[in-house]
């Protein structure tokens, strides 16, 4: 798929969500109460043990801020989108079309992550900072590095969440599987509570699942935890499976579609 | 009619969709869980034709029949269990990136255009997938505001349109990129007769104007009475009959039937007495009577000349028998023999 094709799909997705600005406002205050009763939980936890799981409190809201703020912006549904248009008949439409499947889904996502980028993940970044007290980057670098992390979350999530969709492909009802997923990722993504506190043969299966990398490794650079060469090969990781996750997207729909069967009319 | 090349060939196309056959009651369910018993239905059932380019062909059949199942094999969504399909050079499914960009799709009860936002937007994004130049989109937007008269909804979002006035702009769809070849499930279900007509007259303007191949599936016989030459009727997954309208009109049409009415009673018995050769009289009322006749033995002109010759007659009305009465009986199984291909 070429590069003004996929930008008119994230344009168009761009559009969609226009249709629902409203929401958006609502979402700011929702992401402003989930981070307060984090906030409340970890103050109780420190009060009891001030240096608990090596962070200080005040990077702890940091972390829980900021993994909220960026939540916002590389959070997409195309999962649920996609076994909607799977289930009722409508992906059809999608592959009338000389494009990737695949592609128009996840362009389509990225069009969402920038236009909540702007109307979701900026107010929502401007209100926590000024309420909580919330932690600069560690340093110009270390944000850099965080944006490119971020990049690759964005893109992660497309990639899983299209190779969750396309279960639907076969399998009558979904709902439980996009349930499943998407607390699996809230906590193995490090949001809920960071890898660095789990316990451990379960931390180091973590190291082993991409998931770590759509929350808890940018975090861990934004607060300037890692090394610089570990910072590196975090990164390279990142996009490995990036690409990796596409691949097996694009082998996975190809895989099923044959199998499609489309109902009604 | 000069023969163009086949542009559609299918050769025993099969389809087969397995559902599980749900037990009753409770203990059925059980057993389903952990035994279901799968049965397989032949949706289409070995189907062969051909379509040749600049041909308006109508694909009908009652509800069930397989028309949409193999509109989506012939469009790339569905792999067929069986057969093989070519069209415009390209085995629609395996080929799916490249043969969509050559074809037009519009299924009447599913809008391609995005729902929540303008008409407009969607089209723009046509315009970028089929990469359709500035200049060709700009005239086919004007060309399809003149037969269409979509330009006023363009800046709508698709929810607040009619039925109408969707389809509408759906078709113009499905036509921005001119393909060559155009599939079109359905569409002018649920509209009015004015809509139905824009359409239809669309349809013929752009197969006149671009020599586009039209394949179209409805169950509204005047689509096919105004657009088609020619007709495929398929029940249970096979065909039943391929050939021209009037070839299958000639062929189920056996018996004509005229109406006479009578100037007055005197007239009746004059009537009921005379015998025109190979025809029945029967009567309806006191002063009308419908006489049959063999098509092939009797021609109708001779039939009137011989009732005016010897009754006084008021009018006479030629029964047309309408092609609705014709599909009717072959969707109940009349037999249709010489006109199969």
């Amino acid at each position: 798929m070429s590069l003004p094709v996929l930008l008119e799909f994230a344009r168009i997705g761009f559009v969609n969500m226009l249709a629902f600005r409203l929401r958006y406002y609502t979402g700011v205050v929702t992401y402003f109460i989930n981070v307060t009763v984090y906030y409340f939980i970890w103050r109780a936890i420190y009060r009891m043990d001030p240096t608990y799981a090596g962070l200080t409190f005040q990077e702890m809201v940091t972390y829980v801020a900021v993994g909220w703020v960026i939540r916002s912006m590389y959070f997409n549904n195309i999962d649920t989108q996609m076994a909607a248009d799977i289930l009722e008949g409508r992906i059809s439409l999608v592959l009338l079309k000389p494009v990737s499947v695949q592609w128009s889904y996840i362009a389509r996502a990225l069009g969402e992550s920038a236009f909540r980028l702007g109307m979701l993940t900026t107010p929502t970044a401007l209100v926590l900072a000024l309420v909580f007290p919330v932690q600069p980057p560690a340093s110009v670098a270390h944000f850099g590095a965080f944006v490119v992390a971020l990049l690759a979350s964005v893109l992660m999530v497309g990639a899983l969440n299209f190779i969750v969709g396309t279960c639907a492909l076969v399998l009558t009802s979904i709902l439980g599987l996009l349930r499943a997923k998407f607390w699996a990722q809230e906590l193995l993504s490090g949001l809920l509570v960071p890898i660095s506190l789990f316990p451990s043969p379960f931390r180091e299966i973590c190291a082993w699942l991409p998931f770590q990398h759509i929350a808890f490794t940018p975090l861990m650079i934004y607060l300037g935890r890692l090394s610089w060469p570990e910072i590196l090969r975090v990164l390279l990781l990142d996009w490995v499976w990036v690409v990796v996750l596409l691949l097996f997207g694009a082998w996975y729909w190809r895989r099923l579609s044959v199998r499609l069967t489309v109902h009604g009319g | 009619m000069k023969l163009m090349p086949a542009i559609v060939r299918v050769e025993n196309l099969v389809k087969e969709f397995r559902t599980i056959e749900r037990r009753e009651g409770l203990l059925g369910a059980l057993q389903d869980l952990f035994h279901p018993r799968y049965r397989t239905i032949r949706a289409v059932d070995g189907i062969s034709f051909e379509v040749r380019a600049g041909e308006m062909v109508g694909y009908i059949g009652p509800n069930g029949a397989g028309k949409s199942t193999t509109i989506k094999m012939l469009t790339g969504i569905l792999v067929p269990t069986a057969g093989t399909v070519t069209a415009n050079g390209y085995v629609p499914w395996r080929d799916r990136a490249a043969y969509t960009a050559t074809i037009g799709v519009v299924f009447g009860q599913r809008t391609q255009l995005w729902w929540d936002i303008a008409v407009i937007e969607s089209f723009r994004l046509l315009k970028k997938i089929y990469n359709v130049s500035d200049a060709d989109f700009r005239a086919r937007l004007r060309y399809f505001d003149e037969l269409l008269e979509v330009g006023r909804y363009l800046h709508t979002p698709v929810r607040k349109l009619s039925l109408g006035e969707r389809m509408r702009c759906d078709v113009a769809a499905a036509l921005l990129h001119n393909p060559p070849l155009v599939f079109l499930d359905e569409p002018t279900i649920g509209l009015d007769i004015v809509a139905k007509e824009n359409i239809r007259s669309f349809l013929r303007e752009v197969n006149q104007r671009y020599g586009t191949t039209i394949l179209l599936t409805t169950h509204d016989l005047s689509d096919i009475e105004q657009l088609c030459n020619r007709l495929i009727i398929i029940d249970r997954g096979r065909l039943l009959f391929d050939g021209e309208l009037t070839a299958l009109r000639d062929q189920l049409w056996r018996e004509q039937a005229i109406r006479v009415f009578l100037k007055d009673r005197d007239q009746a018995d004059v009537l009921e007495r005379l015998q025109v050769p190979g025809a029945t009289c029967e009567r309806l009322d006191a002063l009308t009577y419908r006489l049959r006749f063999p098509r092939a033995e009797r021609r109708v002109a001779e039939v009137i000349r011989a009732v005016v010759n010897a009754v006084e007659v008021r009018d006479i009305v030629i029964e047309e028998q309408s092609i609705e009465d014709v599909v009717r009986r072959v969707y109940l199984g009349e037999v249709l023999q010489e006109a199969r291909r």
